[in-house]
């Protein structure tokens, strides 16, 4: 007969109550305390060969956006933390920043990103996962048009960029043009878009590629010099740091801005806080897009971003920043409607997304014709404005085009006039 | 094809050859020395162009006064960081000097650029022209930046051709080249020169740096492109020889330039610019395997 011991069956018990209470722990989940951080990822580039000046924008806007909705007592009653990932401008590191955020940080959504091609890699993270996916910055077409439900945007895209260039560059009465895009898919992508438009409008055109990191663009200028007919505008979508020696160059060796031939930057160099201390005189009469309202018709969130931006960086803010700004708050209204940081949940209540921020009134399309506008901010703003003076900020100078906001008679300022 | 396009074209290239070759001439001597390629020389000679840019910025120094305190700064902070990080390379308990060499140099590289963006900041600077305006001959426009730097560039190259070959440093510098075992059979303290070679190497960056800067602008990874160029020209040019990276600079400069200039094909011409210095490089070493004035002892005893 054997005796029972005592302290067997204890240990049996014990480990019976422990296995219960991990698996119903397991089976219930760990409910979020109050305090528990609800964490937010970002991504972008903050160190090369990436956008780092542009990423560098969005990421203190982030911290802006998160520092005021805690002060406002967080998102769920939980506080927001923003977990900055670095992706140095490469798809593949975008993959590893977006994966490290989902799987480590458990991250309840993400925003950010200046380059398309970084984009596309982590979207791709987030769709497997399910985790909702802002786009901050970037414009390819391709984002929005894969039609993952996880992914929003509330930049435009080059659709609603490029065409506006190409009806300015026709409306301006431009005949001839000069177009250098930088080789990587944001700039392709303007390429793409922009070409059928001059070809609709019957302008002529001669299309150069050039490499992100190029600095020396003399040769290619003599070459545009030596054009005949000579070209009448030279438009570049070139966002790297190399957009700054290119203008002062195209400037210096009297090829655009002139009386002759007019020039465009797209891609957001031109509205960076360094711009006029790099080109100088060689920046007056430049047209480039802003992405935020036009200042006529700011409105009082637009005001008060522009305002603690100034407070807290002693700089103005870059249209990338208020749009990264409102993708948090976007965010931040979307999971508060959710009630919840389910990714399928807050993809339901994004898509429902009726709220008026800095850059005006949000809504995503979830239509999908043309297939680009599912999930698209139909309605994002985008301008050109053209310098009429050295050391103008972007958000003082003359919109152009399209005409319905334009703040002056003109459609072009011609050099000289 | 015009004549005067030609001219012109021509003429650009010959300035930014010598650019080229300023910015290579350090990798050069690095090179025939240490006999490692230097990969961090493109961020020394961002670091260069920062300070120059900062002391005129701060104290207020003219822009070539500004360049003399960047090549200063830049050979003490040079000779640290040889003594830090490359003192490996003079034991013989190191095995694979060249890779050892080539993965310091590179994680260096990294380090610079990385720091860059945390204390300048990522948005491009640029520091006052050294004389503003252009000049002009015939349809030939060329800023007074780019004929400074061409200018002062060429003085640098050749006063350290003038301290190489005419001075007791730089002949210890060259017999150290030469042959390290005989250097130090005759005195010569192998493992100073060493140092030297390497601070006037980053005082050479740095002085491209700061004379480059009102040009291209600075940035922290403004010295990526330069990087490939100076690889591509000291191979060309015959691994350490300062006469062969001249050469090899103005030939780079013009061949690129001419490329982008007169490719049939416009929409690729200057995208592939790049691709052509490496192609012209790829063709000369199989006519000339050691390059323009290459000499055979090559390795680290």
């Amino acid at each position: 007969m054997r005796i029972a011991r005592p302290w067997r069956v204890s240990a049996k018990l014990a480990v019976l109550i422990g296995g219960i209470v991990i698996a119903s722990s397991q089976l219930v989940g760990t409910p979020a305390k109050a305090a528990d951080p609800l964490k937010v990822g970002w991504v972008g580039p903050l160190s090369p060969p990436g956008g780092y000046a542009e990423g560098a924008l969005m990421k203190q806007a982030a911290e802006l956006a998160a520092e005021q909705l805690n002060a406002k007592g967080g998102v769920l009653g939980r506080p927001v933390q923003v977990v900055f990932a670095d992706t140095r401008g490469k798809p593949e590191e975008g993959t590893a920043a977006a994966e490290r955020l989902i799987s480590q940080e458990k991250v309840v959504a993400i925003t950010g990103e200046f380059h398309s091609s970084v984009f596309l890699a982590e979207m791709e993270v987030a769709h497997k996962a399910g985790v909702p996916i802002i786009a901050v910055d970037v414009w390819a077409l391709s984002i929005t048009a894969k039609g993952y439900p996880e992914v929003f945007r509330v930049a435009p895209n080059q659709a609603l960029i490029a065409t506006k260039y190409g009806d300015w560059i026709a409306a301006a009465g431009f005949k001839n043009v000069a177009v250098l895009f930088e080789k990587t898919d944001g700039g392709q992508s303007a390429r793409d878009v922009l070409l059928p438009v001059l070809d609709k409008h019957g302008v002529k055109y001669e299309v150069v590629g050039a490499d992100p990191n190029s600095t020396e663009f003399t040769a290619q200028i003599e070459r545009f010099k030596s054009h005949q007919p000579p070209f009448d505008f030279f438009m570049t979508a070139y966002s790297e740091a190399g957009a700054y020696p290119m203008i002062s160059q195209s400037h210096t060796l009297g090829f655009a801005p002139s009386p002759r031939t007019g020039i465009a930057n797209s891609g957001g160099p031109a509205v960076d806080p360094t711009f006029w201390k790099n080109v100088g005189e060689a920046g007056k009469y430049l047209v480039t897009e802003i992405v935020g309202l036009p200042k006529n018709a700011w409105n009082d969130k637009t005001k008060a971003f522009v305002a603690a931006y100034r407070k807290k960086y002693n700089q103005p803010p870059s249209p990338q920043a208020i749009e990264n700004y409102d993708a948090m708050l976007v965010l931040a209204d979307a999971i508060e409607r959710a009630k919840s940081t389910d990714g399928k949940a807050i993809v339901a209540a994004l898509e429902k997304t009726d709220i008026t921020l800095g850059r005006g009134r949000y809504t995503f399309s979830t239509g999908k014709d043309p297939d680009w506008a599912y999930h698209q901010f139909m309605n994002a703003p985008v301008a050109l404005v053209q310098y009429s003076k050295v050391g103008q900020e972007a958000e003082d100078a003359p919109i152009v085009w399209p005409r319905n906001i334009a703040d002056v008679k003109y459609t072009y300022l011609k050099p000289g006039q | 094809m015009s004549w005067d396009y030609l001219f012109v074209q021509a003429a650009n290239g010959a300035v930014v050859g010598v650019i080229y070759a300023l910015i290579a001439v350090g990798v050069t001597l690095i090179f025939s020395i240490l006999k490692i390629v230097n990969f961090a020389h493109g961020d020394l000679y961002m670091l260069g162009g920062y300070c120059a840019y900062y002391v005129i910025e701060y104290l207020g120094l003219p822009p070539l006064l500004a360049m003399v305190v960047a090549m200063g700064a830049l050979f003490v902070g040079a000779i640290v960081l040889e003594r830090l990080t490359l003192t490996p390379l003079y034991s013989d308990a190191t095995e694979r000097k060249d890779e050892y060499g080539l993965i310091v140099t590179f994680g260096l590289a990294y380090f610079l650029r990385n720091t860059a963006v945390i204390a300048f900041g990522p948005f491009p600077l640029k520091p006052p022209s050294f004389i503003p305006g252009v000049q002009r001959l015939g349809n030939l426009v060329v800023t007074n930046d780019r004929l400074v730097a061409g200018g002062v560039g060429l003085v640098l190259i050749l006063g350290l051709l003038y301290f190489m070959q005419r001075t007791i440093w730089g002949q210890a510098l060259d017999a150290v080249s030469q042959s390290r075992d005989s250097a130090a059979i005759v005195g010569i303290n192998a493992r100073r020169f060493n140092s030297f070679a390497f601070g006037i190497g980053a005082a050479l960056a740095a002085a491209a740096g700061a004379l480059v800067a009102p040009i291209f602008s600075l940035a922290p990874d403004m010295g990526v492109l330069p990087n490939i160029h100076a690889y591509v020209i000291v191979i060309l040019g015959g691994m350490g020889s300062v006469s062969g990276s001249i050469i090899a600079g103005i030939l780079l400069g013009e061949s690129e330039n001419l490329f982008t200039a007169f490719f049939p094909d416009p929409t690729r011409a200057f995208a592939y610019t790049n691709a052509f210095g490496v192609l012209v490089l790829m063709v000369f070493l199989i006519f000339r395997p050691q390059g323009l004035f290459g000499r055979r002892h090559l390795r680290m005893e």
